[in-house]
């Protein structure tokens, strides 16, 4: 390395010529004045905006407590006493419903946050760097694509230990593989862009064009398959709670309602009926979001 | 090289090899700009223009093409032996580059704004809003109404003409003291291409920047060059002032090149080509590469000829130079 104060083109000049007159700050997010003017996305923003009010507002809720037992009101239908209905052993759905909406929306928020945190960066390592970084997270990625989703997320949890962290723990390591791929793809296709060139051009570093050539060009992608894979991972969830991996009983969460539903499908339908319902809208909300916030924040769309 | 102009950059023997080829696809390649000069490199597509300069900025693509052989020394420092950190303080600082495609050579994610006040942040450290204003400076520079306005917007917000303004604006952010063009002009239609040729040269007037103009255009060469390098298959065969070039040219292809221009004016019978095809890197003909398409070619250019000075700042890499005199002996 050169001396850098050897050579005229490293010290850091002042300004050519004078910047006398101000200019005017940038203006604002034109993404927000896009999202709002979208009914659909907005529809999907207030669903997933009810269940994020309604958990968070759980514990104040004035609604049954979610464990108590009464076995005299066993699989009621719902009436004035119970809104939507008693479980097998007497529950109030309602407040399980309730309580359970933590539960399934951490597990697919936080899940898809996990795998989203990991993977993306590694997708991205593995498509700029190229060579022995991409085929050593390649060859890792395809090995995990080989064992089906729900299997490896089983084993990972039951590795983990059962609890509802270790759940979200294994449903995201578990959807990984997904973001490396698409991060992976979209990132080589992102490279062969003239602007990347560009942006070497101009001196700009690694971290830079990662950072702000890269990652937001490959964004929309990403976000679309967050909000997708958001519903598999409280499907998931579901699933793990019914084997005993995931929430642990009697802590509801929908996944564990509708395992337990499936058994009494003809005696008290409403028991699959709500958590059906309720993670239908949830992940409808999460979808229609998803594809606003896409169109929001493409700045080559009006 | 004329008195008149310091010299900026001068490039001696490069050499650039893709891996598994057997030929060098630059092969020696000398030249020099002086501060404020124009250089063109022209040749046909393929013939090793563009790698050339994308050698000088260090922006190969490695692993698959490295830099074989040669020196190219810029204000004192050799490019080709700088390290990448060092290499990355040049870029967009002391040496700038714009592309051939203005419709993709912008970030598609941030405005037209952001970029220009990005490549001044990366060199000059300056806080957010002189690098902003310095963005809508340069946007005036280089002739976009409503600089203010466009600082704001997208690229796709812009026209193609409007993008390659800004990517000028953008590449002389940081007043390099060496411009390199590559094909500026080919993506846009005629009398853009005349307005931003235009314009590349009057603020290198302004700056005293060097330029490197690399186009396969001659027209954009009679208009903008000071000097003239013609390209054949990776190496310089003929260099020298542009009147010279165009009036006197004396290598074959350089020849040829001038014959195939369409003119005009009335034209006698066909516009001339030149027989055959480029060779491949696998069939590269041994000594002069032009030999197996040229019509002058004897047992001599079986051995690689030099650039020799044929006039005062005239060289020429052909051992039949000077042709007519060559054609008279042949025919006595």
């Amino acid at each position: 390395m050169a001396a850098p104060d050897a050579v005229p083109g490293a010290a850091r000049a002042p300004l050519p010529g004078p910047v006398d007159e101000p200019v005017p700050p940038r203006r604002g997010s034109r993404s927000w004045t896009k999202l709002r003017s979208n009914p659909v996305a907005l529809l999907g923003a207030a669903l997933v905006l009810f269940f994020v009010l309604v958990a968070a507002l759980a514990p104040v809720l004035p609604v049954a407590d979610p464990t108590a037992t009464d076995w005299l009101a066993v699989r009621k239908a719902p009436s004035a006493a119970h809104w939507f209905g008693t479980d097998e052993i007497g529950r109030d759905v309602l407040a399980r419903m309730i309580w359970g909406a933590q539960a399934s929306l951490l597990a697919g928020v936080v899940s898809v946050g996990i795998a989203v945190a990991i993977g993306v960066p590694l997708g991205m390592m593995a498509g700029y760097w190229g060579g022995w970084t991409d085929a050593a997270i390649s060859r890792v990625t395809e090995a995990l694509l080989a064992v089906p989703f729900l299997i490896l997320a089983i084993a990972l949890a039951a590795f983990l230990g059962p609890s509802l962290t270790n759940a979200m723990i294994a449903i995201g390591l578990s959807a990984m593989p997904i973001f490396i791929r698409l991060a992976r793809g979209q990132t080589l296709s992102v490279m062969t862009e003239d602007y990347v060139e560009g942006a070497r051009a101009i001196g700009l570093g690694h971290g830079a064009i990662i950072g702000r050539y890269v990652l937001p060009n490959i964004f929309p992608p990403i976000l679309v398959q967050a909000t997708l894979t958001i519903a598999t991972a409280i499907i998931a969830e579901a699933s793990l709670s019914f084997l005993g991996l995931g929430q642990q009983p009697p802590a509801p969460s929908w996944g564990s309602m509708l395992n337990v539903a499936k058994n009494f499908l003809e005696q008290a339908p409403w028991m699959a009926l709500w958590p059906g319902i309720a993670i239908f809208l949830v992940v409808l909300g999460f979808n229609l979001l998803g594809d606003g916030l896409r169109d929001a924040l493409d700045p080559r769309e009006l | 090289m004329h008195a008149e102009h310091p010299r900026l950059l001068s490039v001696d023997g490069l050499s650039v090899r893709f891996r598994h080829h057997p030929a060098n696809i630059v092969d020696d390649v000398s030249f020099t700009i002086g501060a404020g000069e124009t250089l063109c490199i022209v040749g046909e597509s393929g013939c090793g223009k563009s790698l050339t300069a994308l050698a000088l900025m260090g922006l190969l693509p490695k692993p698959a093409a490295q830099v074989a052989a040669g020196r190219a020394v810029f204000e004192g420092e050799d490019l080709v032996a700088l390290d990448e950190s060092r290499m990355s303080d040049i870029r967009g600082n002391r040496m700038a580059m714009i592309f051939q495609e203005p419709m993709t050579s912008l970030n598609p994610a941030f405005t037209v704004g952001d970029q220009i006040a990005e490549a001044v942040r990366r060199h000059r450290g300056v806080d957010r809003a002189a690098a902003r204003g310095r963005a809508r400076e340069m946007l005036e520079q280089a002739r976009i109404p409503a600089a203010e306005k466009r600082l704001d917007e997208y690229p796709h917000q812009l026209s193609g003409g409007m993008r390659q303004r800004a990517m000028i604006a953008m590449a002389l952010a940081n007043d390099p003291a060496l411009l390199i063009a590559d094909e500026p002009t080919t993506a846009l239609d005629v009398t853009i291409q005349a307005q931003v040729l235009r314009l590349i040269r009057q603020l290198q007037a302004e700056r005293g920047t060097g330029l490197l103009m690399i186009t396969h255009d001659l027209g954009v060469v009679a208009e903008t060059a000071d000097r003239v390098a013609v390209m054949y298959a990776g190496r310089i065969v003929e260099e020298g002032p542009v009147a010279a070039i165009f009036d006197d040219p004396q290598h074959p292809y350089t020849i040829g090149l001038m014959g195939s221009v369409p003119s005009l004016g009335r034209r006698s019978g066909r516009l001339e080509t030149i027989p055959g095809l480029v060779p491949t890197p696998e069939a590269m003909p041994r000594g002069c590469r032009f030999s197996t398409r040229c019509p002058f070619a004897a047992a001599v250019c079986a051995e690689t000829p030099a650039l020799t000075e044929i006039a005062p700042g005239h060289r020429v890499a052909c051992a039949r130079a000077p042709i007519e005199l060559r054609v008279a002996e042949d025919a006595a």
